[in-house]
């Protein structure tokens, strides 16, 4: 059995194939530069590159904001050419920073763990489909698709006439193209092989005579110029440049594609489009019109390709190169302009190059913000596929086909693992075997079955090839050999599903958990669960919150182990030692004869806001392996991952707490701090290091809020805070201008005597929701501004301690999720006939509508682990054993739990599985049996505390004037349509005049109320429009259509205007 | 569930415990019986019993802790294996044995390298450890670990907001219930005419099962108690119900805010017919010359509600109505 590879090597493997080959690559590409009198040359030595050790720690760049980058250094060359000064000036000189991966996969920009997730894209080639167009008559279309994702579509109609069309405009005749190409009529018929055909399209046509004309016209088509442009060499040039260079690059991999596709033998470094292209393009295309060839699946994996960290790196030190070049060439002049004596190092700086990857890590798409909830979130972040980002799809447009799942998908793509909602299908995660090949293709390996040799020999099969092999599926073995029923397998062959005999099969697959992703592959009894559920689940595995005391899992599917130790949550040896010395943040191991100091990481703050801290394992003096684990990190128990707790459940109704997948839980929860949680935020302040100043005197402010501040100004280490606490104190000098108060503020001031500051107090207060323990402070010098105004920044760090509580999410690993609805304690709860009481109470109905039996067996097994005090790893799909695997084994294991503690109850043979059990608070027995089990719940991260939102005053938007949204603005709660109807229908006018006017955008009665409270008397009622109407009205304005209304007298008949 | 036929004498209702175990110091387990009940009396004892035994039976925890070295919770002790939050979980284990009332102080005063374990904990005598090899810490260099504890005695757990402390000191969030887990089944004999009660117990310790079943049921009937005495009692819950439903003191209280708030001339010259009095309130208290405020402030409520016609809202009602009117009763200026 091979072993399962390290999650992050994906990663891993691009970036060194970033470093090994694609600098060198690129590097290769730099040209000699030469000033325009010759007489300077600069060039770099390509086989001379060095990327010097980061100066820095990973942990320090995290602690002190920093990027953790590695400087390149290359060799440059300066050759003087000119009489007087003939010779050459060697040195090596530092072109920039590069940015280098860590051990999680991940990248350090600012402090910030930063991931590059794949990216898939379409493969560049010639696609051959056809389509049924708005007569429904079938289309014959060739698509070629460039490097960077553009289209030239050939086209075949009716009568047989071949169309070109470049980015979905008019359509041209091929004849255009090809002439603005370059050829003429006779080259044309000389090389296809049905001349008849562009013969019988030339009679139609008469104007293509020259290739002036076909330029002119393809340029108009092209550019969308409007009037007739007159031909140019330049026109001819731009043509050149902007479409046959730009948008029909085809690259490496599109020339290798259509070389194969048509038959060519165009060499390999030729990565543009030839007529040679075109010509057999349009023959294959009309041998395809008349049924003599195949057509193209466009979803095929065979023709998509992974455009991983690798080249994502390259094309952006590519782009640095230009820019270095660039630079080379202005320094060049300057120097000869100006006089000064170039160097190879004054020539160029580390500017493009560091500027260039500080930008495409900020803001491409691609790089995202290393999801760090949990460990598990940690490694599959980086196994993503995207089809989305630049070159890409986007997620409006793109297709059904193309978000499904396509049977090359098979131990490559995950068919489960994906996002819900407007990215599904379009960001996908890897398979658990599958690598990156060579041309950016996903493949997977296979055991070759063959007959001489015994051994099973491993082979990693690219899309398009194991279609064309007897793949066994794996979902039966051929286990014994005797029986002629067995020899019969499923197998996989040409995309069908095959049953047949075991002697035919050539391939098989390696391992049961091939064709799933991680999140997948850690869901025990994936196979009884719909897919839709197991989704759900692998999506929330990975939101669920690590707990301050966490269990491993009684049921399980042995994947932990290595989901644990791949995510770097864990401390490991890195090489063998005696332990001399532990302490709760650090270990010194001695070995080799040095010693090494294994710093542990303690109540670190994840961008999730959820806690990391590692827990030594080792005692001192133990004599340590390599690679053995040193420290326990959040959410991993014994080197595995443990995610959530193994907790009693019982699938029964309670009063109605359960109904629509809420869930009951008891009391203990809560007080034997089952499901508690740490969470770390930070608060950040900036401080303009001039005018304003940090201090712990702020009069503006009750002493009671300024209470934990130390001489400083800083919140103190330690203390408790709670919301609107001043965290840092700050003021900030202010011209006073008295006027800018409003009249009833100037009023109050006025009459309660209070001062008037010269300066505004711009504290950090700590917001609403947020309370706990301060645990640390930090200054943060900012080094990307200005010299001029340097701006330091206090960063506050609190730790908060959350029990479980009503609102917050629970869920299995199973798609089961629901939100606590009431908490009770435990003599309420429903008891075993034991007297246990249950810890959770979960709805009944929402198993057979979601499907996901998993969660059943799960649960029962558990119960019997608990009982025995096992712990079970079971791979998934154990039904190919046998009939009904899952369930013998659930059974046995109840049946043996039962009677090794001598508890009937366990197991009843007339409902296995189900148990009485009874109400706490009466005693009764319920009605019928209930399901009990011990599922692995986990808590996720949608807590109440970071949602719950109220509004009673707070800002309104500046242009509507209707109060903010979000809860993060202190917000209103949107009264939209449907709540209007539900006003009206309850025929409540005033609480909806309410809530249209004072409470939301009618200025002028909204002051009246505040005056109203202060003095007294009635509220009035607003007479006129509310702001959000006068907008409208102002808008209709804008478009010359006026809206207004006119009180007419009835007595004089006299027109009396209102503005709206 | 019965394994044993145990023979009871059927006269007069007995208790027995049947079987103990003890499978550590702090998982003791005990198995009682009660009989002979009449049919269904034991489901009525059971349940009871149970639900007081989960509920009622109050237990001695650390509550606090107190160290002054510790800069917060999350900190870490050179020299010492455990955080302190790891510490502060320690100790919320600890199981206790008291028969204290209140809260008293306990403290630990250890010098390493070693263990901290329960045994090092120096109680007042009341109070003693059942467990003395429960983990608390191990050192790992020559320091001293000095923790002073709060040890409480009550039921149910708590769960703190540590802002109201600010010396220093740290909550442990205290669960005392010294009952594990309780359980009762019924064995109907005799035709089922006549029954036992088994009550199973487990308890953490900190007191036998037996002393458990003692205090459950002494709770229990400490709430039933009330039931015994012949005469209903004036407790106020009943009194309401056609009395006063307002508190007595609340109106004189809230008119002292008011009169304190304002002047007295200011309340001569205020009418009552100023303050939109309902008309029969208003020819109420005319017909009892009550015509300015401070003659209505003059009279109590008692004095109020022996008017003719005057009912207990109209006292209620003139609250309101004092209290809107009067705090603001500047002329209302329209806008």
């Amino acid at each position: 059995m091979s072993t399962i590879p390290g999650f992050n090597q994906i990663q891993f493997e691009g970036f060194c194939r970033f470093i090994d080959q694609g600098l060198a690559e690129e590097l290769s590409k730099f040209p000699k530069i030469e000033d325009t009198n010759q007489e300077i040359d600069f060039e770099f030595f390509l086989e001379r590159y060095q990327l010097v050790e980061p100066l820095i720690k990973e942990r320090d760049a995290v602690y002190e904001s920093l990027t953790y980058s590695s400087e390149l250094y290359v060799s440059a060359r300066l050759i003087w050419k000119n009489d007087r000064r003939r010779y050459i000036q060697e040195q090596t000189i530092l072109i920039g920073k590069i940015p280098i991966m860590t051990s999680l996969g991940a990248f350090i920009v600012n402090g910030i763990y930063r991931i590059v997730i794949n990216q898939i894209l379409q493969s560049p080639g010639i696609y051959y489909q056809s389509e049924l167009n708005d007569n429904g008559i079938s289309v014959y279309t060739g698509t070629i698709i460039s490097d960077w994702g553009g289209r030239l579509e050939l086209e075949i109609d009716r009568k047989a006439r071949i169309w070109v069309r470049v980015s979905r405009q008019q359509k041209l005749s091929i004849l255009v193209l090809l002439s603005a190409m370059g050829l003429n009529i006779r080259e044309i018929l000389e090389n296809v092989c049905y001349p008849e055909l562009f013969l019988s399209f030339l009679n139609d046509k008469k104007k293509i005579g020259s290739k002036e004309n076909a330029i002119l016209e393809f340029y108009q088509q092209f550019a969308c110029v409007e009037g007739d442009p007159v031909f140019s060499e330049s026109l001819s040039k731009d043509l050149q440049k902007k479409f046959f260079q730009q948008r029909c690059e085809l690259g490496g991999i599109g020339r290798r594609n259509m070389n194969r596709r048509l038959n060519l033998d165009i060499p390999q470094n030729n990565t543009f489009l030839l007529p040679r292209d075109i010509l057999a393009a349009a023959d294959r295309l009309i041998r395809i019109k008349f049924g003599m060839g195949t057509l193209d699946d466009m979803n095929h994996l065979q023709n998509k390709r992974i455009r991983s960290v690798a080249d994502l790196l390259q094309e952006q030190f590519g782009l640095a190169l230009v820019r270095l070049e660039n630079m080379a060439r202005g320094n060049i002049y300057a120097a000869l302009k100006h006089n000064w004596t170039p160097t190879p190092q004054n020539l160029v700086n580390s500017t493009p190059l560091t500027d260039t990857y500080k930008v495409f890590f900020r803001l491409h798409p691609l790089s995202q913000v290393l999801d760090r909830t949990n460990p598990l979130t940690q490694i599959v972040h980086g196994r993503k596929l995207s089809y989305l980002g630049p070159g890409g799809l986007t997620a409006r447009t793109a297709t059904f086909p193309i978000r499904d799942i396509h049977p090359s998908h098979y131990g490559r793509i995950c068919p489960i693992d994906t996002s819900e909602g407007i990215n599904v299908g379009l960001i996908g995660s890897l398979a658990i075997h599958a690598r990156i090949g060579r041309w950016g293709s996903l493949e997977s390996p296979f055991y070759q079955i063959s007959e001489r040799s015994k051994g099973a020999q491993m082979l990693y099969l690219s899309p398009g090839r194991d279609e064309y092999y007897m793949v066994a599926a794996g979902n039966s073995l051929a286990l014994n050999q005797g029986i002629q029923e067995e020899q019969v397998v499923p197998a996989r062959y040409r995309q069908e599903f095959l049953t047949i005999a075991w002697e035919q099969v050539q391939l098989r697959s390696i391992f049961a958990f091939q064709y799933f992703s991680i999140g997948a592959s850690l869901i025990p009894f994936i196979e009884h669960n719909d897919a839709n559920r197991a989704l759900m689940s692998s999506n929330m595995q990975r939101q669920a919150v690590p707990l301050s005391q966490s269990e491993k899992c009684i049921v399980g599917t042995g994947l932990e182990g290595q989901a644990a130790l791949d995510s770097g949550a864990l401390a490991i040896a890195e090489h063998e030692g005696k332990i001399f010395y532990t302490d709760t943040d650090k270990i010194l191991l001695s070995g080799n004869g040095d010693t090494l100091r294994i710093p542990l990481v303690m109540y670190q703050r994840s961008n999730k806001n959820t806690c990391m801290h590692q827990k030594p394992q080792v005692r001192r003096g133990k004599c340590i392996k390599k690679g053995q684990i040193l420290a326990y990190g959040a959410a991993t128990v014994g080197g595995e991952l443990a995610l959530g707790k193994n907790v009693l459940v019982a699938y029964m109704p309670w009063e109605g707490y359960n109904f629509e997948d809420a869930v009951l839980i008891s009391e203990r929860l809560v007080y034997e701090d089952i499901y508690t949680s740490f969470h770390i935020r930070k608060y950040e302040i900036q401080i303009n290091q001039g005018p304003e100043r940090v201090t712990n005197e702020i009069p503006h402010l009750e002493v009671h809020l300024l209470r934990n501040l130390d001489k400083n100004g800083i919140v103190m280490l330690g203390s408790w805070v709670e919301t609107g606490d001043i965290l840092v104190g700050k003021l900030t000098p202010q011209m006073v201008k008295e006027s800018s108060y409003a009249p009833e503020d100037r009023l109050l001031r006025t009459i309660l005597g209070m001062r008037v500051y010269t300066s505004k107090e711009t504290c950090l207060k700590l917001p609403i929701g947020g309370r706990g323990r301060v645990i640390d402070v930090r200054w943060v010098q900012s080094s990307k501004t200005d010299e001029t105004e340097k701006t330091e920044s206090i960063r506050v760090y609190i730790l908060q301690k959350r029990e479980i509580k009503v609102g917050d999410k629970v869920a299995g690993r199973h798609g089961n999720k629901g939100i606590i609805s009431k908490i009770l304690p435990r003599q309420d709860m429903p008891y075993l006939q034991d007297g246990r009481p249950v810890d959770m109470v979960f709805n009944p109905l929402g198993v057979p509508s979601r499907m996901n039996v998993g969660q059943i067996f799960e649960s029962s097994l558990g119960l019997a682990g608990d009982l025995l005090d096992r712990h079970y790893r079971i791979a998934p799909f154990d039904e190919r054993y046998e009939q009904e695997a899952s369930r013998k084994l659930v059974f046995s294991e109840l049946y043996e739990a039962s009677k090794q503690t001598a508890n009937p109850w366990i197991f009843e043979p007339e409902s296995p599985g189900k148990s009485r059990i009874f109400d706490g608070r009466t005693g009764d027995p319920f009605e019928q049996p209930v399901i009990i089990g011990k599922p692995y719940i986990l808590k996720l991260i949608h807590q109440v505390d970071d949602k719950i939102h109220g509004r009673s005053s707070g800002r309104y938007s500046r242009l509507t004037q209707q109060p903010l949204k979000g809860r993060a603005k202190k917000g209103g709660q949107r009264v939209g349509e449907m709540e209007v109807w539900a006003l009206e229908g309850f025929g409540v006018a005033y609480i909806l005049q309410e809530m249209l006017t004072y409470k939301s955008d009618h200025i002028r009665a909204r002051q009246e109320v505040l005056g109203t409270i202060i003095f007294g008397g009635r509220i009035p009622t607003p007479e006129d429009a509310p702001e959000s109407f006068r907008l409208f009205v102002r808008e209709l304005r804008s478009l010359a259509l006026e809206l207004n209304h006119f009180l007419v007298s009835e007595k004089t008949f006299q027109l009396n205007r209102k503005e709206a | 569930m019965v394994r044993e036929k145990i023979t009871v004498s059927t006269r007069t209702l007995q208790w027995k415990c049947v079987e103990s175990a003890a499978d550590s110091k702090r998982l003791l387990y005990g198995r009682f019986i009660l009989s002979p009940l009449m049919k269904g009396q034991a489901d009525t004892i059971g349940i009871a019993m149970r639900r007081a035994l989960l509920g009622e039976i109050e237990g001695t925890c650390i509550t606090r802790a107190k160290s002054e070295k510790i800069s917060h919770e999350y900190a870490t002790i050179m020299g010492i294996q455990e955080s302190v939050h790891e510490i502060l979980m320690n100790l919320k284990e600890i199981v206790l044995r008291s028969n204290l009332y209140g809260t008293c102080e306990a403290s630990i005063c250890v010098r390493g390298p070693g263990y901290v374990t329960a045994q090092d904990i120096i109680l007042p005598p009341y109070v003693e450890i059942v467990d003395n090899t429960q983990h608390i810490a191990s050192l790992t260099e020559p320091i001293e670990l000095v923790i002073g504890l709060q040890i409480e005695k009550n039921r149910g757990y708590l769960i703190k907001a540590p802002n109201t402390f600010q010396d220093g000191s740290y909550p442990i969030d205290p669960v005392f219930m010294p009952v594990r887990n309780a359980n009762h089944s019924i064995h109907s004999y005799e035709n089922g005419n006549k029954e036992i009660l088994f009550l199973e117990i487990w308890t953490n310790g900190s007191l036998t099962p037996k002393e458990a079943l003692h205090e459950a049921s002494r709770n229990l009937i400490d709430l039933l108690i009330p039931f015994l005495h012949t005469k209903e009692e004036n407790l106020s819950l009943e009194d309401n119900q056609h009395i006063v439903p307002l508190p007595p003191f609340t109106f004189y209280d809230k008119l002292a805010k008011l009169t304190k708030n304002k002047k007295k001339m200011a309340l001569k010259s205020i009418f009552i017919d100023q303050s939109e009095l309902p008309p029969r309130i208003y020819n109420c208290l005319k017909r009892s010359n009550i015509y300015t405020l401070l003659d209505l402030l003059n009279n109590s409520q008692e004095d109020l509600m022996k008017m003719e016609h005057f009912r207990i809202e109209d006292v209620k009602q003139i609250l309101g109505i004092l209290e809107k009117n009067f705090v603001i009763d500047l002329p209302k200026n329209k806008f």
